[in-house]
């Protein structure tokens, strides 16, 4: 019995350690952060997230887009992803206090998206690229998500968000392709990933 | 305590009326439910593999029909998902679990009262998964990498695996007094890490919604874990017993292996945080892992050189034994993986590889060139003396071999070529993203034949599986394992003078 015992209690001793530094700490300790203040303009920061983004959230894990993208810029020192002009500055655990779910990722076959609707402000930018990539980028490997779309017959006036396609992505005549209510979840989602907010614990890198 | 002898197979073998008659009353009682979760591993591979090499086509080619372009459920955003889980939750973990109860059993020497207990809990563990998978496919998933099965699943595969826990603790809570051994260290600690690790990532990232900030420290927490608590742990006590067994040798070094456990123990659970070097956590966080991930190198080498120092000088009368072959490759692995971990979570190192393809490599070389090859290996040794019959056809395991050892090789070395020149492009602003893709079309492509020949391995190695059952005919079960009956007969009596 004795063996048993010893040997559980070790393993648990010794593992405790490193579950209250990596889940326990961190869980307790984020759940405090609070927002830092501007003292000249009295701006808060980070700004929090439009209503939607969650909703939008959902639909990009849905779709795996983490598992291309990742969604955190390192400092100078620490890679190239500043000069790749993808943040002003680092990321650091504040930028993600109004996230419900964080996407850090671990892949970037595609572009960092930390800040992409600091970079692409046009939602009809972001309709095309994920209805056809290779229109917007010839050689992307970034698969289509056409699923996100439907095509409908035009009923009086087009719809304000239909998406303009040319060539041979053109909807029929009298036809429009619209994005479906998840594909404007994820495009306000997109839109909203903006870490374009000054914080002191990450001041902007310098040349 | 346990002396020098207790790390040996020291165990009382059954009498000679039984090894002739067939498996032992011990392994008579574990024969169902240890085949069950067998089958199960084998099943979810094969829904692995299909997935798998959609997923790789995708990769490379995501406008080609075959990559079903359009089809939400079967896109890469899924079907990637859906590999991992079924590898790792399927495959990995069902077979982890059928040969740590076949070793524990046979550790104890206590025939089970009652085999209900664990084929419920193998049963639970399949309906949980299925459901997971199709919640994935269905666009439900959780969003936390490996931990991708909607907290419903979860809740499930938890209660399968405290089933077996509980199981595996009150086996050896009951065992026959006597040494116990290190490969019950490494499967008992196993299963306890991995339900705590479970529980822990899935209640507090989707029962109790952790702060944003803190989702990736407890995620990238969770997935060290899973390969160095759960998975590492698992193959080596497999290993730790066959090895030994086969070369008819005690373990060479008592303290070795008591330091390689400990060491594990002590280092294992703080490595999870490279795969985040310059991310948004305090950076003692991310240099503790670092660490820790450079100190793993301490009980990784202390089991290299204890197998390679019990395996030594017979190695050259076992290299036609497949199970050997597949451990040896496995525990080479091990050490490779390692080595590249520990180098890769360097910052200066990893800021180049940490978001490219050598990633991918890497989790390869441990998932399947280590893990999967010692599995592989169980299933050739363990399988024959459950059923009391042979295998079909040694060219069918030779290929299988043969098809993993060049599968696995090809896609490490593609994964790290193509990586790394991924790795140096990414690292230069000059060069736009499009050129990245551009340079390593190549490689993706590699990678599709490698894939392609790893799930040709798994078809054979699951219709070796099938044809067990179906077609062999029952064989004396001391020549179970691909012996001539001269070596069984040496080796029932070498085994005897042991015991």
């Amino acid at each position: 019995m004795n063996k048993l015992t010893g040997l559980f209690l070790g393993v648990f001793l010794l593992f405790g350690l490193s579950w209250l530094t990596f889940a326990a700490y961190p869980y307790i300790t984020f759940a405090g952060l609070q927002r830092s203040k501007d003292e000249a303009t009295g701006a808060l920061a980070p700004p929090g997230n439009p209503g939607t983004a969650d909703q939008g959230a959902r639909v990009y894990a849905a779709n795996g887009c983490f598992y291309c993208h990742s969604q955190f810029v390192r400092d100078k020192n620490a890679g190239s992803d500043i000069d790749r002009k993808w943040g002003k500055r680092r990321t650091v655990a504040r930028d993600y206090m109004f996230d419900r779910q964080v996407f850090l990722g671990t892949s970037r076959l595609g572009a960092d998206l930390t800040n992409v609707g600091d970079r692409q402000t046009d939602p009809q930018w972001f309709y095309r690229l994920l209805y056809n990539p290779p229109a917007v980028t010839p050689e992307s490997v970034m698969p289509a998500y056409r699923w996100l779309f439907e095509t409908r017959l035009i009923q009086g006036q087009p719809s304000a968000d239909a998406v303009k396609l040319e060539g041979k992505d053109a909807p029929p005549p009298g036809y429009e392709v619209v994005p479906t209510a998840e594909g404007k979840a994820l495009v306000d989602y997109l839109l909203s990933l903006k870490k374009n907010y000054p914080l002191p614990e990450a001041p902007e890198a310098t040349e | 305590m346990m002396n020098q002898a207790a790390i040996s197979e020291r165990e009382i073998q059954p009498g000679p009326a039984t090894e002739r008659d067939g498996p032992s009353v011990v392994e008579r009682s574990i024969r169902v439910p240890v085949l069950i979760f067998f089958a199960s591993g084998v099943f979810w591979l094969i829904v692995a593999s299909a997935f798998w090499l959609l997923a790789s086509s995708q990769m490379h080619k995501p406008t080609a029909w075959w990559a079903f372009p359009g089809v939400a459920w079967l896109s890469f955003g899924r079907s990637y998902p859906v590999f991992l889980n079924c590898f790792v939750y399927g495959w990995a973990t069902c077979a982890g679990i059928g040969a740590g109860i076949w070793l524990l059993a046979r550790f104890c020497h206590v025939p089970l009262r009652s085999s209900l207990f664990p084929i419920l809990a193998g049963v639970i563990w399949n309906i949980g998964l299925a459901v997971g998978v199709l919640s994935i496919l269905a666009g439900a998933t959780a969003g936390f990498q490996l931990l991708e099965l909607p907290s419903y699943a979860a809740f499930i595969l938890f209660l399968g695996l405290l089933m077996v826990g509980l199981w595996a603790i009150t086996i050896f809570w009951n065992r026959k007094p006597g040494p116990t051994y290190i490969s019950q260290w490494y499967i008992l600690s196993a299963f306890l890490w991995f339900s705590w690790i479970y529980a822990t990532a899935n209640i507090l990232l989707t029962f109790a919604g952790a702060p944003g900030p803190a989702q990736p420290a407890i995620n990238w927490w969770y997935i060290g874990n899973l390969l160095d608590l759960w998975l590492t742990p698992i193959a080596l006590g497999i290993a730790y017993y066959l090895i030994p067994k086969l070369v008819e040798r005690p373990v060479y070094s008592y303290r070795l292996a008591l330091f390689g456990f400990w060491s594990l123990a002590l280092f294992g659970g703080w490595t999870g945080m490279t795969q985040l070097l310059g991310g948004p956590l305090p950076a003692w966080m991310i240099t503790a892992s670092i660490v820790a991930k450079v100190l793993m190198l301490l009980p990784v080498l202390a089991v290299a050189a204890n197998y390679h120092l019990t395996i030594k000088g017979s190695f050259e009368e076992l290299r036609w034994n497949p199970v050997v072959r597949f451990i040896v490759i496995g525990s080479m692995a091990y050490t490779a993986y390692a080595v590249e971990g520990s180098l890769i979570s360097f910052r200066s190192i990893g800021q180049i590889t940490q978001f490219t393809l050598i990633t991918v490599g890497h989790n390869q070389l441990g998932l399947f060139g280590f893990y999967s090859m010692i599995l592989f290996g169980a299933y050739y040794y363990i399988v024959p003396r459950l059923l009391g019959r042979q295998w079909l056809s040694q060219a069918m395991v030779m290929a299988h071999f043969w098809f993993c050892v060049v599968g696995i090789g090809l896609l490490f070395f593609d994964l790290t070529i193509g990586g790394s020149i991924q790795g140096f492009a990414l690292q230069d602003p000059q060069i736009p993203m499009a050129a990245v893709s551009d340079l390593i079309q190549p490689f993706l492509m590699v990678q599709n034949v490698a894939v392609l020949l790893l799930v040709v391995a798994n078809l054979i190695f699951a219709a070796a599986f099938a044809f067990i059952f179906l077609i062999s005919a029952p064989v004396k079960y001391r020549a179970a394992a691909f012996e001539s009956s001269a070596e069984a007969t040496n080796k029932v009596a070498s085994e005897v003078s042991v015991a």
